[in-house]
């Protein structure tokens, strides 16, 4: 008996899946229009969720990248000795950068804070310090306390307990948009393995005829996996459509009204939308794929 | 000598205990017209579904063609029915397909070439007296005509074993006539033909082997029988 892979399939037949899938969509077609509402608005959802949770994602990352420490230099060292600490400081694993912040700058700056007039005629009470940024935030407490044993440092902040509770709170975050992510993803498998199930339930003697003819699986199954890609695929630009939409409305309604807070910008966002569309088609093959396997047990 | 089909101690017990064969053994040769009969639930359908593997023995080895098709894997299977063509009580066509597209379509899902289909359609067609009803859709020809239909279909493929569910169970008695006609002229060209029927008549006046089947056993194997109900 001849054995033939899904691989070996020729033009024809790959021209006939697709006009089978047209077709059906055709014939079925409020029931196709229904799928594709199904599909966009189950992505829509899942959309909006993968909204909120990319920009808690990315506000977190920006309140992490915000962490710094600084060290503050004893008074008794001198210029040659602080370039010396600034070397060493460098020299650290999970330094991304250092700046140096004499007495006469640190000063400038507190005035700008607390208002000039209430520090006149005042001697500089302000050390020489370091600012260092570190690579990744969460080694914050190791780095800051090996800059503490370089000599000459005499005291080293970072924000300990903030810090550590920030870091709690960006990774439930993280974890709960994870989660939501994935229950949707589940949600929209379901609502489309349903409705392209209707659409198989209706042609299930076309199924069992063309198994009794001696068609493989893979040919009964293509016209099917290739409609329910049509209609993931349609579904989903839909709703990445109206996402984009909403999403630069709320951008630009944050950016006007809440200036601190900033959201990832559209075009980011945009490159997420694409991989939606690639899941909205894959979720229509899959959808697809699930419900027709009970049929070609024949 | 190598039989088209032989079961060898082939029985089938459904989940749930109810027994439908029960120690089949029958080698049918190349070029046999068989009659199947028996009463209803007496395990024809069985027999037949056996044979194009919807079901599989639960115990026993079926050969076609000398090679064991209880053994096949699934991808396997539709190689296995290609060689075999399945005629229906109810017909099976598609609804929306022409008589030619119905009979085309056998062919398209074998990836035939088109020209192929295009030169066998309708010489097939031809064969079972339908060439006048080619593009007529099923719900508009007879009962007998919906039955050529799907012979053709079954035929079209060039199947080394026709296999007939109660082919004239839906028909009168003069088209029941046509269509047993149509069968022994297919037979007479040389394919093996394997008809469950109840339609005592035809089975006497056909005299051909006979195999009966009652609760699941073979009780009778005659050449030339006839259908001799209990009467």
């Amino acid at each position: 008996m001849k054995k033939e892979g899904f691989t070996a399939v020729k033009l024809r037949t790959i021209r006939y899946f697709f006009k089978e899938a047209f077709v059906n969509l055709f014939r079925n077609g409020w029931m196709s229009l229904a799928s594709i509402g199904a599909v966009a608005s189950a992505l829509i959802i899942f959309g909006s969720f993968l909204m909120i949770s990319i920009n808690f994602d990315y506000i977190a990352k920006n309140v992490e990248s915000q962490v710094e420490i600084t060290a503050y230099v004893e008074d008794s060292v001198d210029k040659l000795k602080i370039n010396q600490i600034e070397l060493s400081i460098k020299s650290l694993d999970g330094v991304k950068e250092v700046v140096f912040v004499s007495k006469e700058q640190a000063l400038e700056e507190f005035k700008k804070q607390v208002g000039e007039e209430l520090l006149e005629g005042i001697e500089n009470p302000l050390p020489n310090s370091f600012r260092i940024k570190v690579e990744t935030p969460q080694e914050v407490a190791g780095v800051a306390e090996r800059i503490q044993k370089i000599e000459g440092i005499e005291e080293v902040k970072y924000g300990k307990g903030v810090v550590e509770k920030l870091f709690k709170v960006t990774y439930w975050m993280r974890l709960m948009g994870l989660a939501v992510m994935a229950i949707f993803a589940t949600i929209s498998v379901f609502i489309i393995s349903n409705t392209i199930r209707i659409t198989v339930f209706s042609r299930r003697r076309e199924i069992s005829i063309m198994k009794y003819i001696g068609a493989t699986d893979w040919f009964v199954r293509w016209p099917f996996l290739i409609e329910g890609m049509i209609l993931g695929f349609t579904g989903s630009l839909i709703a990445i459509a109206l996402l984009a939409v909403g999403y630069s409305y709320l951008y630009n309604m944050v950016k006007l009204n809440v200036p601190m807070i900033s959201l990832l910008p559209l075009k980011e966002f945009n490159e997420y939308t694409l991989g939606l569309l690639l899941m909205g088609t894959f979720l229509g093959a899959f959808g697809s794929g699930f419900s027709i396997r009970r049929f070609l047990r024949v | 000598m190598q039989h088209i089909i032989e079961m060898v101690g082939v029985s089938k017990i459904y989940p749930g205990g109810c027994v439908a064969l029960k120690d089949i053994n029958v080698k049918i040769e190349k070029g046999e017209f068989v009659f199947l009969v028996g009463p209803t639930g007496a395990g024809k359908s069985t027999f037949l579904k056996l044979l194009f593997r919807e079901e599989l023995p639960t115990r026993g080895q079926i050969f076609i063609n000398g090679k064991n098709i209880t053994r096949l894997k699934p991808k396997e299977v539709p190689y296995l029915r290609r060689r075999l063509g399945v005629v229906f009580q109810d017909f099976r066509l598609l609804p929306q397909k022409t008589v030619y597209e119905n009979v085309a379509f056998a062919m398209e899902v074998i990836e035939a070439s088109p020209r192929e289909i295009r030169r066998r359609v309708p010489k097939v067609i031809e064969m079972v007296g339908l060439s006048h009803k080619m593009n007529s859709r099923p719900h508009e020809l007879s009962g007998g005509e919906q039955q050529r239909a799907a012979l053709a279909r079954a035929l079209v493929n060039n199947p080394d074993v026709i296999i007939a569910d109660e082919p004239t169970g839906n028909l009168d008695p003069d088209t029941s006539w046509e269509i047993i006609k149509l069968l022994d002229e297919i037979n007479k060209k040389g394919t093996t033909l394997i008809v469950a029927t109840h339609a005592k008549e035809l089975v006497d006046a056909m005299k051909k082997r006979v195999l009966q089947l009652e609760d699941g056993r073979l009780v009778r194997d005659e050449e030339r029988g006839v259908y001799r109900c209990e009467t």
